[in-house]
């Protein structure tokens, strides 16, 4: 069973320039102890589609203008910030992307973690300190006695991340979001995080809302993928059904766009996506990718595509899938050699 | 073999970091440094490029620095041509500025958001006396916008109406505008959506074709930098530790160092990755302020011996221009 559904949720954000559309229509459900992961470039509304859901986004200027986020059957939509604050930390926590300014420079680390133990479980302070030491050990930090006492500014970006993670597993949430938690960091640092993750949620049974635009990254965590462009899901499914049945043209270019290192030969060009992803301000009417895709069509221009159900996981909007449409060059799959 | 553009030879950057008195110890007053920079060689061929990579803080954008002299070198040569640029007097010889150029890595902090992009992109223009006329300098600027790839109207509008690829090419046209021969790219796709980065990484390909340039590329993103460059060079804390025609490099890493960054890139297959046993390395980058002697790695080496912490390995050809830093390179290569 999904422990969070999100059905056709829709935000815009009210500016004096007019209403922006982040997220236009946006469904996925997670389950528990899977990992979703949601990619797309900057702008297509995924880090928005995830704060709206912690309930981050200020309102005004951002409002959930329709749909519903299903946590364990209930609408959580209509929550009062009270309410919100029961769930933060306890049910969903969030890791930020940089760690370097999403902590508290001038609290000891110890104590930021602290913080949340002591909102959401009912133990003595020595015993918050204790599980404190405990998430420290838990994410790699040895010596947390010494350790839980220095600030943050002493530690680098790495160490920083374990922090935050430390502080997201502090009262055993059921729905881990992170947002793009390893773009700011080293290809090294990033394995060991990503590990890191990885093995705390088999261990807890977790869900995982990994949010980012590594698709290397997705394809070492998650279990299901949901392609984000210009505020809308365009195609989700399993990571196997994304990534070697690939049905968009948008997922196809940014799998194309990846260097294939397996069959090199000689310097030849990357296929880019050419253009820019479309101005949220005034959506286009037809498909938002139609400005950028090889194969538009006429009807690309004019309707949205519907959502096609290719099997109970993998859905695709594009009106290439239509049995009318012409039969395009399929997507030649690249698969790394083994080692 | 091509004509070498560019080589430094035991290029040296120290900065310093501060000093501290002890008063039970000696040397009494000891003085900190930190050697961004420490002793490296390499040189590029004209019409290639070399793809620097390492962790960040190993010092790879130092080096870049040092080339242009924005950053002056505390030891060791630039040959540019043949001629030691890095201790001419920049103000007398304008030459050089003229022929090495940079594209920076974050394309908001990079221009200045005052100028209009033709005053951005003619700044070197006017600084070198190129052009007489107001309309030729402008005819250039036009020119420079339609070669990456921007239009002619868009040259009396500012930076912050771009986007973030955008203004990245029109870093690289101001970097063109003097026609140089060798630009530096410091981690110039870093800050840009993936699809955004294949635009960019297809218009440097596409100029060096036309122009003939030489690069120097500067990244962490190994598959870029594998898809980019003739050669590839490995750093770790301020040395070299691998060097060598990129494909070599990438299909025999001989450096332990080499194998455990390319063990760590998640690659975008996912049963690859679900059946992937060897992956990443422990630990972290060490502090580059006044090292240990012997071989950087040392501390986070699997195979580290005595013999590596006190002696500094030195780059070993390997053949085909493949040189590694390892004392145990013949050993780690015979036990697969």
């Amino acid at each position: 069973m999904s422990i969070l559904e999100v059905k056709d949720l829709r935000v815009s954000f009210h500016t004096y320039a007019g209403k922006v559309q982040a997220v236009r229509g946006v469904s996925f459900s997670v389950d528990k102890g899977k990992t979703l992961a949601i990619v797309g470039e900057s702008g297509c509304g995924k880090s928005v589609t995830v704060q709206t859901i912690m309930k981050l986004t200020p309102t005004p200027p951002a409002f959930i203008e329709e749909g519903s986020i299903l946590y364990e059957g209930t609408d959580i939509v209509g929550y009062s910030e009270k309410q919100m604050q029961k769930l933060r930390g306890k049910e969903f926590s969030m890791i930020f992307q940089d760690p370097m300014t999403s902590l508290n420079p001038t609290m000891r680390v110890g104590r930021q973690i602290n913080e949340n133990i002591l909102k959401h479980m009912t133990l003595s302070s020595k015993e918050a300190t204790k599980r404190t030491m405990e998430m420290m050990r838990l994410v790699g930090i040895a010596n947390p006695e010494i350790n839980m006492l220095r600030y943050p500014h002493t530690y680098s970006g790495g160490m920083r991340q374990r922090i935050m993670i430390a502080m997201g597993m502090a009262a055993n949430p059921k729905i881990l979001f992170a947002d793009e938690p390893t773009t700011a960091l080293d290809v090294t640092t990033q394995s060991q995080i990503l590990d890191l993750i990885n093995d705390l949620k088999k261990q807890f049974q977790m869900a995982v809302v990994l949010i980012t635009h590594n698709l290397g990254v997705v394809a070492r965590m998650a279990d299901s993928v949901a392609v984000m462009y210009a505020g809308k899901v365009v195609e989700t499914g399993t990571a196997r059904e994304v990534f070697y049945e690939p049905k968009h043209p948008y997922t196809w270019g940014l799998l194309n766009s990846i260097p294939d290192t397996a069959n090199m030969n000689g310097n030849r060009e990357l296929p880019a996506i050419p253009g820019t992803p479309p101005d949220l301000f005034a959506p286009p009417k037809g498909c938002a990718f139609a400005a950028r895709c090889p194969y538009a069509m006429k009807a690309c221009i004019k309707a949205q595509p519907e959502e096609t159900c290719l099997s109970d996981t993998h859905k695709v909007s594009c009106h290439l899938l239509d049995p009318r449409a012409p039969k395009v060059e399929p997507y030649h799959v690249k698969r790394q050699k083994t080692e | 073999m091509a004509e070498i553009l560019l080589e430094v030879k035991d290029l040296k950057k120290y900065f310093k970091a501060g000093s501290k008195i002890q008063l039970f110890k000696k040397p009494f007053y000891e003085k900190y440094y930190l050697h961004a920079v420490d002793h490296i060689s390499f040189s590029i061929e004209k019409g290639t490029t070399l793809g620097l990579v390492g962790e960040s803080g190993c010092g790879k954008t130092t080096v870049g620095r040092t080339i242009l002299r924005l950053y002056e070198a505390d030891g060791g040569e630039v040959l540019y041509e043949g001629k030691d640029i890095a201790h001419i007097p920049i103000s007398s010889d304008k030459t050089y500025t003229k022929k090495i150029q940079m594209v920076f890595q974050d394309p908001y902090a990079s221009l200045d958001p005052r100028c209009t992009i033709a005053d951005i992109i003619g700044e070197g223009i006017e600084v070198h006396g190129l052009y007489k006329t107001k309309k030729e300098r402008e005819e250039r600027v036009c020119e420079l916008l339609e070669m990456v790839g921007l239009n002619r109207e868009h040259r009396n509008r500012f930076p912050h109406e771009f986007s973030g690829g955008q203004r990245q090419r029109v870093g690289i046209a101001r970097a063109l505008s003097v026609n140089p021969e060798f630009i530096v790219c410091d981690e110039a796709i870093s800050a840009l959506d993936v699809s955004i980065q294949a635009q960019i990484i297809n218009l440097l390909m596409r100029l060096q074709k036309e122009m003939g340039l030489t690069y120097l590329f500067i990244a962490h993103d190994l598959s870029m930098v594998r898809h980019i460059s003739d050669q590839t060079a490995v750093m770790y804390l301020g040395t070299i530790v691998e060097i060598g025609p990129t494909e070599e490099v990438y299909q025999n890493p001989s450096h332990p160092y080499t194998r455990g960054l390319l063990a760590s890139v998640p690659l975008p297959d996912p049963d690859y990755e679900a059946k992937r046993t060897v992956r990443g390395m422990k630990g972290e980058i060490n502090s580059p302020i006044n090292p240990k002697p012997g071989c950087r790695f040392a501390d986070r080496c699997e195979f580290a011996c005595d013999i590596c912490r006190e002696k500094m390995p030195e780059l070993k050809d390997l053949g085909k221009g493949h040189k590694v830093a390892c004392h145990f390179t013949e050993k780690l290569n015979s036990k697969e």
